[in-house]
């Protein structure tokens, strides 16, 4: 069964064409490093987000690699700058291959 | 290495270039002697050490005073050195936001483990012998002779003509801009003066008198009083609440949640908390609601059964010698979760203003609490200022766990510019603990033909705390903390196998006072007296053959037996057990001496207790020590437990978790202080691990009968 | 740190970036009191090419009371234009099970050169951060950071 929760994703106001915009995302998972144990003692099988990828109207803006230094419930805080009002697509894969996709539409104004 | 500072304690500029090539390269000022800087108090004599030209010395504290002594026992550390007049010296606590902003100078703040005095007595006394140097050289130079022609004594430095004389404070400022000596001579202990003498502690008379202002009794204007409940069940929401009639009660200003918990703020502490008790409170209590002390043993049941579990120490072949053995021992011990019951319960003031963010808090670490604090409010730690109070008992309590800050920051958090004080309520700090994990033991042992103790076999079944604070420490599944006493014993027999299998429940364990020294001692002395019995020995000359090559476990063993008059008839009705134990760096021993009446009847009439420290730094501090050891595992041994159904702690306040009262104190204590010199233990918690072996070693003598859990009153004892 | 051998690495976080910037000789020369691991590390993500001090910051809490959520924020001195941009940027723990955290890849397209995230940190240690750039440069900082187990820990 998947690890993934809910996306939360948040935009800066009022993008403006040329202007980075500020994006927060975040996905809920338990980012299982590995290195934790259970009750018993026994090591918990990791299970952490591999990877991040954002595209913008089809043109991949972002992409992290994560390794399990990265928090539960890995947030991201980063920019893009506002061209065309279109599509950010965020996705998500973990160990697993589970995928978890996200989209938020960018308006952007003059 | 000088640097050139701006005279202002909050700016910290660096002026002198020649210097940051230094600082680039990540060579710090040695730790004892960052540079001296002027500080409104007046000059800096090495960061530790301030001196005023009346000759006050104000000598700064780092760890925190928790009725241990150590907020005296440091300063005269620093004092020794330093040879300045004892009767101008103030000590004060360093503060934890200057200790931020110049880049954490004063060293660890933490205080447990018995660390206080031996973790950071070497760079103290360097503080103080590094401006005593440079007070000399100071003299030296306005004098205009060799340094090696001056003395200093009591705060007076003298030139060996005789005529030229001055005072600390005199040349204090011109001393703050000598250089700091990077290797400053330190005392031989044979020729300490201050350290291993008694000077009246600092903090005992305003507490003595009620003076003394800890957490709890900070008042400051406008300031509201909070009481708060969190789930009963351990790791459970808030589901929902009804406060209205809370609200509606006199005094009440407002109720708040956060995820776990429920709080009430008033003009007064009481109708904070009778206004508490009136919000209905609807709990998620989460997957652990039917978690019962009876499943928990269960659960450490399967980990003395397991097949496969992590070894934590193995010598020659245990199991092969065990099967030889002519004689086989085999016992199960137990001992239950038990709660610091602090006599403060925690209590944290806090007011947050223009993202300002002040503590008053009873902490045993300063920058946990500045850490919490930064966090719950969400500003820089620079932001934050922590006003460390004396704890009114801290015993591992208040350390890594800062729950309490937090929550009194998110409160005030709420109603910028107005102080609150959030005390938890006895019933709160009984059920919202965090325990002395649950400990269930299987040890066997093998004796041959002559009684010989030929090999052991330990298979613990308990709860992991490393695995909460510092899960880094466990490594291949073993929790070095737990294993002590088993893993590190002392006892020279050739075949030996400790396995160690992690249990953790929902139950919030903690660092209580001595930690794994508290039971695991009572499980091997114990069983070791099992094994004498068996072997038909006196038990204190069973233990001596394998300790030859223990020096040091040896000499406080046989101080106990000396002083107790083992060997020799005791008094008729009275009977004797004894007990070795080292942790923390020192060694101790206890023997007890009681009389039974009706076989239930427990007359504890004498304690006697060793302790060698390596060295003493404020001697009637460490009496103090011992003698609250003593009574801490007398109280603990008989009465303390804390049991769990429905997921909760069934306790809730002195009535039904009780201490040691007065008349169940012993006749008489001794305490043996035996420095053997040459090494740095700690005194916090030492003397409380041989005492409840010692105790029940002498129950079995007196009634046959051998306690094998905790506590005693659940075998019929109490004390007469 | 005070309990052990001096760092080799003192990064500030306040006023004092000239000084950090000196103070990362570090990246250079894993020799140099570099963790094994970290030096692994780098080593298979940027070979033997010369990383420099500077152009990079790194911000972190000076003292964490829990080390499994510590805000981490990187910010690095570029213009972000199609010339001259931030291809990615690497964390690293130095004394954490696995030294790597997290490797973003940028470009213009970014506009500013600025990431947040969230990080577990084990124990006490410094956070490295290394930015390679459009022209193949590559720059480096590290700051300490002290988590506070504190109190009765034995």
């Amino acid at each position: 069964m998947s690890r993934f929760g809910k996306a939360w994703v948040r935009l800066s106001e009022n993008p403006r064409r040329g202007q980075p915009v500020e994006i927060r995302a975040m996905i809920v998972h338990p980012q299982e490093s590995g290195f934790r144990l259970d009750d018993v003692g026994r090591p918990i099988p990791r299970n952490i987000v591999q990877r991040l990828t954002c595209t913008y109207g089809g043109k991949e803006v972002f992409r992290a690699r994560l390794h399990p230094a990265m928090s539960t419930n890995p947030y991201f805080v980063f920019y893009v700058l506002a061209a065309q009002s279109d599509d950010l697509l965020f996705e998500w894969t973990d160990d697993r291959g589970d995928v978890a996709t996200h989209t938020v539409r960018l308006e952007v104004s003059d | 290495m000088t640097q050139v500072i701006r005279t202002d304690r909050r700016a910290f500029l660096i002026k002198s270039a020649a210097l940051t090539g230094g600082l680039a390269l990540g060579v710090r000022l040695p730790e004892f002697a960052q540079a001296a800087i002027n500080t409104p108090q007046g000059p800096e004599l090495t960061h530790w050490i301030v001196i005023q030209p009346d000759d006050t010395v104000i000598i700064r504290i780092a760890r925190s005073e928790l009725g241990q002594g150590s907020f005296t026992g440091l300063a005269m550390l620093a004092a020794e050195e330093l040879e300045c007049d004892w009767s101008k010296v103030r000590a004060e606590y360093a503060d934890v936001n200057e200790h931020v902003r110049r880049d954490r100078i004063f060293g660890s703040m933490s205080t447990g483990g018995s660390r206080g005095i031996r973790d950071s007595q070497e760079y103290v006394r360097k503080g103080g012998a590094a401006a005593r140097e440079m007070l000399v050289a100071a003299a030296a130079k306005q004098w205009g002779v060799p340094v090696s022609e001056c003395s200093v004594s009591n705060g007076v430095i003298s030139h060996e003509d005789g005529h030229r004389k001055t005072t600390f404070g005199k040349v204090a400022a011109a001393a703050a801009e000598m250089d700091v000596p990077k290797e400053p001579k330190l005392k031989d202990p044979k020729q300490w003066q201050l350290i291993g003498t008694s000077p009246p502690r600092f903090d005992i008379p305003d507490k003595t008198t009620g003076k003394q202002i800890y957490a709890a009794d900070v008042r400051l204007p406008g300031m509201l009083h909070a009481s708060i409940a969190q789930c009963p069940v351990f790791g459970g929401k808030v589901k929902s609440f009804d406060d209205a009639k809370a609200k509606s009660m006199r005094g009440v200003k407002k109720v708040m949640r956060g995820e776990d918990w429920v709080a009430v703020v008033a003009d007064n502490w009481w109708r904070a908390n009778q206004a508490l008790r009136q919000v209905a409170i609807e709990w998620d209590v989460g997957e652990n609601g039917n978690v019962s002390s009876e499943s928990i043993m269960q659960f450490l049941r399967g980990g003395i059964e397991a097949k496969d579990v992590p070894v934590a120490r193995k010598d020659g072949d245990a199991e092969q010698a065990l099967a030889k053995g002519v004689k086989i021992v085999e016992a199960e011990y137990y001992a239950p979760y038990v709660n610091h019951a602090t006599m403060e319960p925690q209590t944290a003031t806090a007011l947050v203003k223009d993202g300002r963010v002040e503590v008053w808090v009873g902490t045993q670490n300063g920058e946990t609490s500045i850490a919490a604090a930064s966090e719950a409010a969400g500003v820089p730690l620079e932001q934050v200022f922590v006003h460390k109070m004396h704890a009114g008992g801290g015993f591992g309590r208040r350390g890594p766990h800062q729950e309490y800050t937090k929550q009194a920051v998110w409160i005030a958090q709420s109603m910028p510019g107005t102080p609150v004080r959030l005390q938890w309520s006895r019933e709160e700090d009984i059920q919202q603990g965090r325990y002395r994990p649950v400990a269930l033991v299987k040890l066997r042992a093998a004796l041959d033909e002559q009684g010989n103790w030929t090999a052991w076999h330990v298979r613990q079944a308990d709860q992991s705390i490393l695995i909460t604070v510092r899960p880094t420490d466990i490594k291949n599944g073993v929790d070095p903390v737990n294993t002590r006493c088993f893993s590190d014993n002392p006892y020279g027999v050739a075949n030996f196998t400790d396995e160690y299998a992690m249990r953790n429940t929902h139950v919030p364990p903690g660092f209580w006072r001595a930690v794994a020294h508290t039971h695991n001692p009572v499980f091997r002395e114990c069983f070791i007296d099992e094994l004498a019995h068996a072997a038909g020995k006196d038990p204190y000359e069973f233990r001596r053959p394998y300790l030859q090559k223990k020096v040091k476990d040896l000499g406080v063993l046989d101080a106990v037996a000396k002083a107790v008059g083992w060997g020799t008839p005791a008094p008729k009705g009275v009977h004797r057990g004894i007990a070795v134990v080292d942790s923390y760096g020192s060694f101790t021993a206890a023997a007890v001496e009681i009389s039974v009446k009706d076989g239930s009847a427990i007359d504890v009439k004498r304690v006697i207790v060793a302790v060698d420290s390596g060295y003493v730094v404020h001697r009637d501090a460490v009496k103090a020590q011992i003698e609250g050891g003593i009574l801490w595992g007398l109280g603990s041994a008989m009465h303390e437990e804390i049991t769990i159904k429905d997921g909760r702690v069934q306790q809730t306040n002195f009535s039904d978790y009780p201490l040691l009262k007065l008349a169940e104190a012993p006749a008489k204590i001794e305490a043996i202080i035996m420095p053997t010199g040459g090494f740095w233990g700690g005194v916090g918690e030492p003397p409380i691990g041989a005492v409840v072996p010692a105790l029940c070693n002498a129950i079995f003598a007196a009634t046959g009968k051998r306690v094998r859990s905790l506590p005693l009153k659940h075998h019929g004892f109490s004390y007469a | 740190m005070i309990d052990g051998a001096p760092p080799a690495c003192t990064g500030r976080r306040n006023a004092l970036r000239a000084l950090a910037a000196g103070a990362c000789l570090l990246m250079v020369r894993p020799a140099v009191a570099t963790p094994e691991e970290l030096a692994v590390a780098i080593r298979e993500l940027f070979g033997d090419r010369a990383i420099n001090p500077g152009r990079i910051n790194l911000e972190v809490p000076r003292l964490a009371e829990n080390g499994n959520i510590v805000p981490v924020t990187v910010t690095v001195d570029s213009p972000m234009t199609e010339q001259d941009y931030v291809k990615s940027i690497h964390l690293f723990a130095e004394s954490n099970p696995q030294p790597r955290i997290v490797d973003v890849e940028l470009g213009p397209h970014n506009g500013r050169p600025r990431l947040a995230t969230r990080v577990r940190v084990a124990i006490s240690q410094h956070l490295h951060a290394v930015a390679v750039m459009s022209d193949g440069s590559l720059w480096s900082t590290a700051v300490e950071i002290e988590v506070t187990v504190g109190g009765c820990a034995p």
